[in-house]
Order: C-alpha cells, then sequence, then structure tokens
C-alpha cells in the first residue's frame, strides 16, 4: 500500500458545527475516487480538509512528503469580471513554484502551453477566460492544476451544470488523465450516474464517511437508499451503470 | 495651456494630483475587480474623521488620520462569520458613521468649518512639496511592492480556494492589500480631499475596464486616464475658476463616458 493521504479518526466543522465525524480514510497513489452523497453530507467539507484549507478538529490526517496535490474548483466558484486570458489564468498554476518574487520564464510559459494543449485547448491561450463556454474554462481550471506538475487531481464537482457531451468530454479527459498520466484523481460530485461509471474507488458520504471501496461494492441499491433516504435501483444500460429512483422494474 | 502651470504651486499641485491619480488608479482597477468599492469610500471617510479628529484635538491629522484608516482596515476586511450580518452592512455603518465624524469633529475645531470643505472636497492647490515628496515615496514603494509580488495578490484574489490550497496564504495577502490601500488614502486624503480620492479609485479603474479586456492595458488606461483627468481638471479650475477636486472629478467623468461611448460601438 501506498498511502499519499490519511484521514485517522479525523473529526471536521467550522467553529462549533461539526460536519464529519470519524473519517477514516486512505487515498493511495493510482486511486480514482469518488466522494459522493446528498446535499449537505459533508462532501465540500471532506474535500476542504484534503486540499488543506480546513484543519481537522480532532485526529490526524497525514500527507505523504513530497506529493503534490492540485486543486479544481467548480468553474462557477471564480468571478468572472477579471480580464484574464486563458494563459494567465492556467500560469497561476506555476506561482507556487516559482517562488514570490519570481516571474514567469519562457520554460513556465512552454511548460502552460503543453497543459493546454493536454486538455485540448491550446489553441485559446489568448483567449479571455469568461469569454469561454463551461467546457473550456473547465479544461482551464484542469490545465492550471496540471501546470502545478501534481501526482494528484481533487476535483470539486467538475461537470456542473454541462450539457451530456461537455459532461462525456470532462469525464473522458480526467480518465485519460488518470490512465496515460497516472494521476491519482479525487472527485467530488452529486451526479451519481456520471461519477460510478468512471471512479474505481466509491466513498459515500452523509454526517460521516458511510463506506468506501470499489465501485462494484459499495453501489447497491440498498447502500444507496439508505445514504440518500430514498428508494433507489442500480440497473445497466448499454454496459453503463445507471441509477435510477422511485419504485418499478429497471 | 502652458501658462497655467507655470507659477510653482501650481507645479506643486500638478505633480501632487499625477501621483495621487496614478497610484489610486492602479489600486483602483484591484478595488473594482475586488468589488471592494465601497470599502475605498468607507476608508476615505474614515481617514477624513481622523482629520476632523486631529483638528478638533490639536493632534498631527497625517498621523491619526493613519491610525484611524489602519483601524478601518482591520475593521473592513476581516470576513464576518455571522451569518445574521455581513461584511457590507459593517462597512455601511464605518461609512456613515465616519462621514458625520468628519462633520462634528471639524465643526467643533479650532479652525471652525472653514476646514470642512478642504477635508470632504480637497484643496489640492494648497499642497505643499513636503506632503507631494512623502506621497512619491509612499506611492512608489505600494507601487514596487503590488509589482513585485503581484502574483500573489492576483491569485488571492481571483481564486482564493485554490490560492490557499496552492499554499497562499490568503487573509495575509488580502490584509497585505488593505494596508497598502489605507496607506495611500490616508495620505491622500491631505492632498486631495476624500472626494477625489475615492472618484479616483473608481472612475478611471472603470475607464480601463470598459477599454481592455488585458490586466497590464487596463492598469496603463486607468492610470493615464487619472493623469489626463488632473491636467484637464486643474487648467478647467484655473481658466473657469471651479474649485480644482470636483473640477477633476468632471474630466474623469468625461473621460469614462468617452470610454463607455467607445465600447459600444466598436
Amino acid at each position: 500500500m501506498n498511502a499519499i493521504l490519511q484521514f485517522d479518526r479525523v473529526e471536521l466543522g467550522y467553529g462549533r458545527h461539526d460536519v464529519l465525524k470519524d473519517v477514516n480514510l486512505v487515498l493511495e497513489a493510482g486511486d480514482f475516487l469518488g466522494i459522493v452523497g446528498p446535499n449537505g453530507a459533508g462532501k465540500t467539507t471532506l474535500l476542504r480538509a484534503m486540499i488543506g484549507t480546513l484543519n481537522p478538529k480532532s485526529g490526524r490526517l497525514r500527507r505523504a512528503p513530497g506529493v503534490r496535490f492540485a486543486y479544481v474548483p467548480q468553474r462557477q466558484y471564480i468571478d468572472e469580471v477579471f480580464p484574464l486570458s486563458v494563459m494567465e489564468v492556467a500560469m497561476m498554476g506555476r506561482y507556487t513554484l516559482l517562488g514570490p518574487v519570481a516571474r514567469p520564464t519562457k520554460r513556465d510559459r512552454d511548460f502552460v502551453i503543453k497543459c493546454l494543449g493536454h486538455v485540448g485547448i491550446a489553441d485559446l491561450a489568448g483567449r479571455t477566460y469568461r469569454e469561454l463556454s463551461g467546457g473550456q474554462k473547465q479544461r482551464t481550471l484542469i490545465a492550471r492544476a496540471l501546470a502545478a506538475e501534481p501526482q494528484a487531481l481533487i476535483l470539486d464537482e467538475p461537470t456542473n451544470d454541462m450539457d451530456i457531451a461537455g459532461e462525456h468530454a470532462i469525464m473522458e479527459l480526467i480518465k485519460s488523465l488518470h490512465e496515460q498520466d497516472k494521476l491519482t484523481i479525487v472527485m467530488v460530485s452529486h451526479l451519481l450516474n456520471v461519477v460510478v461509471n468512471y471512479v474505481r474507488k466509491l466513498a459515500l458520504i452523509d454526517g460521516g464517511l458511510r463506506m468506501v471501496g470499489p465501485t462494484a461494492e459499495v453501489l447497491t441499491s440498498e447502500n444507496l437508499t439508505g445514504i440518500y433516504d430514498a428508494p433507489i435501483r442500480i440497473a445497466e444500460f448499454g454496459g453503463r451503470k445507471v441509477v435510477l429512483t422511485g419504485g418499478g422494474d429497471a | 495651456m502652458l501658462s497655467v502651470f507655470r507659477s510653482p504651486f501650481m507645479q506643486v499641485a500638478l505633480i501632487g494630483g499625477l501621483i495621487v491619480g496614478a497610484v489610486c488608479a492602479y489600486l483602483g482597477v484591484q478595488v473594482v475587480l475586488r468589488r471592494i468599492v465601497f470599502v475605498g469610500a468607507a476608508l476615505a471617510q474614515v481617514s477624513s474623521a481622523g482629520v476632523g479628529l486631529a483638528l478638533c484635538m490639536g493632534w498631527n491629522p497625517s498621523l491619526i488620520s493613519l491610525v484611524l484608516t489602519l483601524g478601518g482596515v482591520a475593521a473592513f476586511s476581516v470576513k464576518t462569520k455571522d451569518r445574521s450580518t455581513t461584511r457590507e452592512s459593517l462597512i455601511g455603518v464605518g461609512y456613515a458613521v465616519s462621514s458625520a465624524l468628519a462633520v462634528l469633529f471639524v465643526a467643533k475645531s479650532a479652525q471652525g468649518e472653514s476646514h470642512l470643505l478642504d477635508v470632504l472636497s480637497g484643496n489640492i492647490l494648497t499642497i505643499t512639496p513636503a506632503q507631494v515628496w512623502w506621497m512619491a515615496g509612499t506611492a512608489a514603494a505600494a507601487a514596487a511592492v503590488m509589482a513585485l509580488l503581484g502574483k500573489q495578490f492576483l491569485f488571492s484574489m481571483f481564486d482564493p480556494e485554490t490560492a490557499q490550497a496552492a499554499g497562499i496564504h490568503v487573509a495575509l495577502w488580502d490584509m497585505a492589500f488593505f494596508l497598502i490601500l489605507g496607506v495611500i488614502i490616508s495620505l491622500a486624503i491631505r492632498l486631495a480631499g476624500t472626494l477625489l480620492v475615492f472618484a479616483f479609485l473608481v472612475l478611471p479603474a472603470v475607464t480601463g475596464l470598459l477599454l481592455s479586456r488585458r490586466l497590464d492595458r487596463i492598469n496603463a488606461i486607468a492610470i493615464a486616464s487619472a493623469c489626463a483627468a488632473t491636467v484637464a481638471g486643474l487648467y478647467a479650475s484655473v481658466k473657469m475658476d471651479l474649485p480644482s477636486g470636483p473640477a477633476i472629478v468632471a474630466c474623469s467623468f468625461a473621460l469614462l463616458a468617452i470610454a463607455w461611448l467607445v465600447s459600444r460601438f466598436r
């Protein structure tokens, strides 16, 4: 086992408000983990602990030394008033590697262009970020994360508010980053039908980490019905898993 | 036009106005992008309340103005965790109370209400070379810090959560920006008055944002439009016997209106 992030009886919350209790989770190098759960279950809280912006109230959170994590936020959280080019946004990924005073060099610019090319938008480098489509913005944010030369990517709702084609394209990109580039991937999503067809491991969250394991083991009607407090069935259609709510035959 | 600027006091006023305009316009682009325009207005009022307090008590106006402005920076830059109120409401309270206190302090000062107009609308024609030197040195230091550490300021205001995840101490950089803003405002108020300083923080930045989609060009346009408005406003104030501060604001607005028209029709 090659753990790069380990939660050991971790309690998370804000002030006096506890959100997640007794979280035990091991993220291994090469994992492709999906974190799902109902609204208010604590998905974002767990993610914040993973990216280091929220400290545990108790318990231990250990990171493997030398492993670099990069974060891809929900693109809706980015304030589009900023007149920045795609290149300028993606370059931010290099900032922590550069140090506080140094300016990006030609090598940095070449690397960022390579990252933009890797996600299929090298031709958009000079365009203004706010003028891009949702899918192009998401690719820009992924390129920015790649510019930091990480070993692990943590993505928050990467396909939110996308049409089916855009959703598929972004998930295929994330899949290729996992399979071709050997990046460890963690993604939080409320879109069960999207997540379950890509991730290798699934974590169910609801006020605590209820279950984590290989997708095939965790993704059962019983587990999801218990978490979402609604009748849920799992069906297969064209080789893909489909999560359905309500009664009736699949 | 040059004849207007031949007298030494007009040259000092011009140089002082150009420095205040340039540095406020540069910071103003970030003020507008950070959506904290009202913070600029509130800090300007807090600073003028400090001047009023100093006049009332016979203290050093620059020092008291700086101390109160830094207090305002500390109060306005903290994000409240109390959901029953908002940071905007705190800034609004600060703005209203500071405005009232400035008037009350000046009304009770030995110099009386004759100083009130200077504090609020400014009288850039009466500034001294020493004030200009202080402003120039502080503006140069602020610009150097902003330029050298621009990456951190940019990342932390554009996407605070990701910047924090990348190891950038966002709260520290926000505080640094507010501190620079507070120091510049408290010094600039003494030269140009509340109205002109607030106008320089907003109008040139909006002019730049209307004309360009590149941050470096927006900064350049904002600085150029503030300087142009200063020259034109001072010229108009002498030729038409108008108060200098409002004349510069009017010229700055004229440039903004032209920029708006250009942005509509291009």
